[in-house]
């Protein structure tokens, strides 16, 4: 059963933060540049646009996650079906 | 996702109450339709991004440039207008569909659904038919064995490989992304990208498959909320089929108190999801209509009428009418043809300049000699056009008022931005206190329909 269960676990998890990573990246960089961003707080780092894009998908997937997760454990897991 | 993987490639040989789905191999119209979706989908995904288009790649999303690529036309950040929209078009569109036609995106159009298809394929020609596949899954590990399994896999991550090459060649030109994988030189983050998708795809249709479906799918689970009883679901006619029982080919089972189901089960072993559709409508049912042609075979096969499970509606499924034109068919549609003028609409007036007007934040004005005061504008201009453009800047809103640029044809190359300072000299006396409002217009010099204007304020001194 524990398979089953982490399979849910993460179905529940990362996927639905997956999908709201997507969409917050293009809304947030379709209206910000990366490199005004960079250029705005740390200006001796040099990095691409790609990688900015990839940093700030990766930061938003990482935040979903996180409140994706607490959801699942404060709604007490998944018990709607097959058990 | 790592772990994801892991733990689904471990699942298929240890768990027990979800056993790893071999479908069954259907034929039939419904197949055929889902085969030539797969082929047309597949592609234009793999298609599309090798198609050129007055010399550069017809649909490129140069993210690096901030610029999109749709054949002829360009948007910037600027247009973000026009994504929001499409965004509404497509879930108006899966309400509409969804309320018409029931799952038609699921079984037909969904990549999920998509590309565990193709990944189906491969595994047919390696590992043979269903009753082959789970032989091989029951037999030890032989040489043929390694060997089935082994070109399975291989076709799979080549083909894997190939799907997250052409998602970047979306976002870098796939041209040259071609030439950096060939030469083993690709950057860093494209070659992060490539190994992302592809693992996915890998994941999702060689491993997860129907389990995507089930357990990840916000779709799946909200779409019941999208339904009525007048829309098209796929079912098992209980009246004509119950009771089921197994019955020789020439008997009358009419006479034996049988309904139609001879219970062969073939409809079970063709579905994608494993499920069984005589036990009623199931969120699990992505509605491939496989069921329906399996059953049609044998429908034909016992020379029964065809049709024991098949497209309907709930309403005709009670002997009812059912309604095409529904209130909630026609509010959607409306809506789709409405958004759908209006951006069409918008992108044949869509001007391809835009400007934006910043007044010099550290002097108010400045007096340039006795007669004249002048505030400084940084102006920044976006030629959106394919070709480059020289542009004139003019001032409105205060009399006698002219704006100086240096040089004073502005040249701006295709898809371009450039900044410059406007200066604005208004006479003493025409404008005193601040925030005077004017007009600056923008002008190309070989399009004269090609203008932007914008508005900023005039400061003068208080006299
Ligand atoms: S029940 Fe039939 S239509 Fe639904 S998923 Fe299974 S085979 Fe496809
Ligand atoms: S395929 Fe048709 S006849 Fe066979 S078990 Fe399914 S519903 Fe019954």
């Amino acid at each position: 059963m524990t398979k089953v269960w982490c399979l849910r676990c993460l179905g529940s998890t990362l996927w639905p933060s997956f999908l709201a990573a997507a969409v917050a990246s293009v809304v947030f960089f379709a209206s910000i540049d990366p490199e005004t961003l960079r250029m705005q707080t740390l200006p001796d780092w040099s990095i691409s646009r790609m990688a900015g894009y990839t940093i700030g998908f990766f930061m938003f997937w990482g935040v979903g996650l996180l409140s994706s997760s607490l959801t699942y454990l404060l709604s007490g897991g998944i018990s709607d079906r097959n058990e | 996702m790592s772990k994801q993987e892991k733990e689904v490639t471990v699942d298929a040989g240890m768990y027990v109450a979800r056993e790893k789905i071999h479908p069954r191999e259907v034929k039939g119209p419904f197949q055929t339709l889902r085969n030539l979706a797969v082929i047309v989908l597949l592609g234009i995904y793999y298609g599309l991004a090798w198609v050129q288009w007055e010399g550069r790649q017809a649909v490129l999303f140069d993210l690096p440039a901030r610029q999109f690529h749709i054949f002829g036309l360009t948007f910037w950040p600027q247009d973000f207008l026009y994504l929001a929209l499409l965004l509404i078009l497509a879930a108006l569109s899966l309400f509409f569909f969804t309320a018409l036609a029931g799952r038609l995106w699921c079984g037909y159009a969904c990549p999920q659904t998509v590309w565990t298809e193709a990944f189906l394929w491969m595994e047919r020609w390696t590992e043979g038919n269903r009753q082959q596949r789970l032989k091989l899954d029951k037999s030890p590990w032989n040489s043929t064995k390694l060997l089935r399994r082994g070109s399975k896999h291989v076709l799979w991550v080549l083909f894997a490989l190939y799907t997250g090459f052409t998602f970047v060649g979306y976002f870098t030109p796939i041209r040259e992304l071609s030439v950096g994988v060939a030469t083993f030189n690709l950057g860093g983050w494209e070659t992060f990208w490539l190994l992302f998708y592809g693992f996915a795809t890998w994941g999702n249709a060689g491993f997860l498959r129907e389990q995507v479906c089930i357990y990840m799918c916000p779709y799946a689970r909200f779409q019941s909320a999208m339904f009525d009883r007048n829309s098209l679901i796929i079912s098992y006619d209980e009246k004509r089929g119950e009771p089921r029982g197994g019955r020789g080919r020439n008997v009358d089972h009419k006479a034996k108190g049988l309904g139609d189901c001879i219970d062969c089960n073939l409809c079970v072993q063709a579905c994608p999801t494993g499920i069984d559709i005589r036990d009623g409508l199931q969120y699990e049912c992505i509605a491939c209509a496989a069921c329906i042609d399996a059953c049609n075979g044998v429908m034909d096969k016992m020379d029964y009428p065809r049709g024991l499970i098949r497209y309907t509606t709930e309403n005709a499924m009670e002997g009812q009418p059912s309604r095409i034109l529904r209130p909630r068919i026609i509010i959607y549609g409306i809506l789709l043809l409405v958004i759908t003028a209006g951006v069409l609409y918008s992108l044949t007036q869509r001007t391809p300049l835009a400007m934006e007007v910043m007044a010099d934040r550290n002097v108010l004005y400045r007096d340039v000699d006795f007669e004249t005061i002048e505030n400084v504008y940084t102006v920044r201009i976006l030629n959106k056009d394919n070709q480059a453009h020289s542009y004139v800047l003019t001032v409105d809103g205060l009399p006698n008022a002219r704006v100086i640029t240096r040089p004073e044809r502005i040249h701006v190359g295709a898809g371009s931005t450039d900044t410059i300072i406007a200066r604005v000299q208004v006479p003493r006396g025409a404008a005193t206190g601040p925030g005077h409002p004017i007009e600056l217009q923008l002008t190309s010099q070989s399009d004269p329909d090609i203008q932007s204007t914008n508005s900023a304020r005039f400061h003068g001194p208080d006299e």
